[in-house]
């Protein structure tokens, strides 16, 4: 007799769509972890490959964006001078910074399926990999944005303090929100394959909802009561009082765990229920 | 469950039913969905296509088949089922092993890096740890036989190169059950030789081969056993020859026409 006969065969059958036994589904998630972590890697490598600047893209893209805010901000209405210029100077940059970590993880949510349409057609492998590829490359764009801010902060004499190390609540909390979005973003497009083509639109309103072009102080309170309903508020109040060497309010923590959370058990359990059609509907 | 034969089994399907919605509009936009929900009738009308149609049968550990039949007879489909990557619409598949589809060369691979990188990002992509990988990179780079272009991105490589590293990769991996989708067709005839022996070197360990193609020349040369799929039917599960002579009485083509036989 060999091995394989007193083994237990893997057996496929006809389910309703519903969630595949979670247990089995993230133990096989933890063995494809080298596997996700090299297909980011080797991805973003592939998409910079081809032009002159290549990697530091990833910083210089995010950071001119910065700039034209900037300029844009300061036709609109006078910076100021000193310290107030240097003030707003960096809110644009870290908050573009920030944003882009959003921005990109749902840019690469809502392709990542059908990118991976060819993995998906021919291999077999827990389909939430591709999402959290997504994250991860999302993650190693930023964290090199979040290393330059430093710099920034510090040359424009923004003040430093134990407050910052609450980034390392904050930060975590944003990872999981992004995902969250990952999940709903992924399985919409291939349902809808033009949620990819809505995208820009929806995140350029995103962006002038979220407090990243200003501070949270600018906001009229008849518009305060709407746009703190919005996700981002809470992570980007939050930001705003760490970087202005403050500790984080726990009304903000709060909402933005929340929200994290909300996002992140709703996308997750979407995904899931809807993955064993990916095959069919790609 | 499986009856019981002298060896055990590697792979059971038991009445596999695949059943598509093939429509006539373009993509799923929410544009088209939106205009659905007004042309309900008209979307009803969308092609119901039954891919596999009760299909039943046993592949015994270590045994090569042949999946046999015309194009849209539903052999991709059934080897996707086996795979885990199609849900069944009714029946049962259970296979016992770890299955390694080579259903579409170089999944997984990334064009602009380099054959070496793409040994290791294929080998994660059919689940092996980085380890099992590393520990076959010197066999596998001397099967495929590139020579210096193993450190050019792949995308300088020629179809063929591109399925010789492919194939490599495939059969390196100590795989227990390999599905084999055309995959030989790629290479040049030195390259396939050299394949069919490394096919057949895995099934002396224990390996279940299934292999589908339309060269027939290479099925018969492999297979002991064959499974022809005429439009989603099993029509014959029987020695190789067997099956093969039956198809071709059926299809009404001369048996020693080369062009048949031949990867074309």
């Amino acid at each position: 007799m060999s091995a394989s006969s007193i083994r237990m065969p893997s057996v496929y059958e006809a389910t309703e769509s519903g969630l595949p036994p979670m247990r089995r589904y993230i133990r096989d998630l933890r063995e494809r972890r080298r596997f996700i972590w090299h297909l980011a890697r080797t991805d973003l490598k592939g998409k910079n490959y081809g032009t002159v600047i290549g990697q530091s893209w990833i910083i210089l893209d995010p950071l001119l964006s910065a700039g034209v805010y900037f300029f844009f901000r300061s036709v609109v209405k006078s910076a100021g001078t000193g310290n107030a210029r240097a003030l707003i100077l960096s809110h644009l940059i870290w908050g573009v910074f920030f944003f882009t970590f959003t921005q990109n993880s749902m840019n690469y949510g809502a392709r990542s399926l059908i990118a991976g349409r060819g993995l998906i057609l021919n291999a077999s492998f827990p389909r939430a990999v591709l999402p959290l590829v997504a994250i991860v490359k999302g993650m190693l764009d930023f964290l090199p944005t979040l290393a330059i801010y430093g710099v920034f902060h510090a040359i424009l004499g923004q003040p430093f303090g134990l407050s910052l190390l609450s980034l390392l609540i904050v930060i975590p909390i944003l990872t999981v929100f992004n995902m969250g979005v990952i999940f709903i973003m992924a399985a919409a497009n291939v349902f809808f394959r033009d949620t990819a083509n809505f995208l820009p639109y929806l995140t350029r309103l995103w962006l002038y909802m979220t407090p990243v072009l200003y501070s949270t102080k600018e906001i009229p309170a008849n518009l305060k009561v709407y746009l703190r309903w919005n996700p981002l508020y809470p992570f980007f109040g939050a930001l705003e009082q760490i970087f202005g060497a403050q500790f984080p309010s726990a009304g903000y923590l709060l909402a933005a765990t929340a929200w994290a959370v909300g996002f992140f058990v709703v996308g997750s359990l979407i995904f899931l229920a809807k993955e064993r059609e990916f095959a069919v509907r790609l | 469950m499986p009856s019981d034969s002298d060896r055990p089994p590697a792979i059971w399907v038991d009445d596999l039913w695949v059943t598509f919605r093939a429509s006539r509009e373009g993509a799923p936009t929410l544009r088209n969905s939106l205009v659905g929900l007004h042309r309900r009738n008209e979307r009803k009308q969308a092609m119901l296509v039954e891919a596999l149609r009760g299909v039943s049968f046993e592949i015994p550990s270590g045994a090569v088949y042949g999946v046999i039949g015309r194009n849209g007879a539903g052999k991709t489909t059934l080897l996707r089922c086996i795979a885990g990557i199609l849900p069944p619409t009714a029946g049962r598949v259970a296979v016992w092993g770890h299955v390694t589809p080579l259903l579409s060369l170089g999944i997984g691979f990334n064009r602009e890096l380099t054959g070496r990188e793409n040994i290791l990002l294929g080998g994660l992509t059919v689940g092996l740890s980085a380890d099992e990988v590393r520990a076959h990179f010197d066999v596998i780079e001397d099967f495929a036989g590139l020579g210096g272009a193993i450190d050019f991105p792949m995308r300088t490589y020629s179809s063929g190169m591109f399925g010789r590293l492919a194939f490599a990769v495939a059969v390196h991996l100590n795989p227990e059950i390999l599905l084999i989708d055309e995959a030989l067709s790629a290479g040049d005839a030195s390259f396939k030789m050299k394949c069919m022996d490394k096919i057949r070197e895995l099934c002396e360990r224990d390996c279940t081969v299934l292999i589908v193609s339309h060269g027939l020349e290479v099925v018969k040369t492999l297979a002991e056993h064959c499974i022809w799929l005429d439009r989603g039917e099993l029509r014959m599960d029987s020695p190789a020859s067997e099956a093969i002579d039956a198809y071709f009485a059926e299809e009404d083509v001369d048996e020693t026409s080369a062009a048949a036989l031949e990867d074309v």
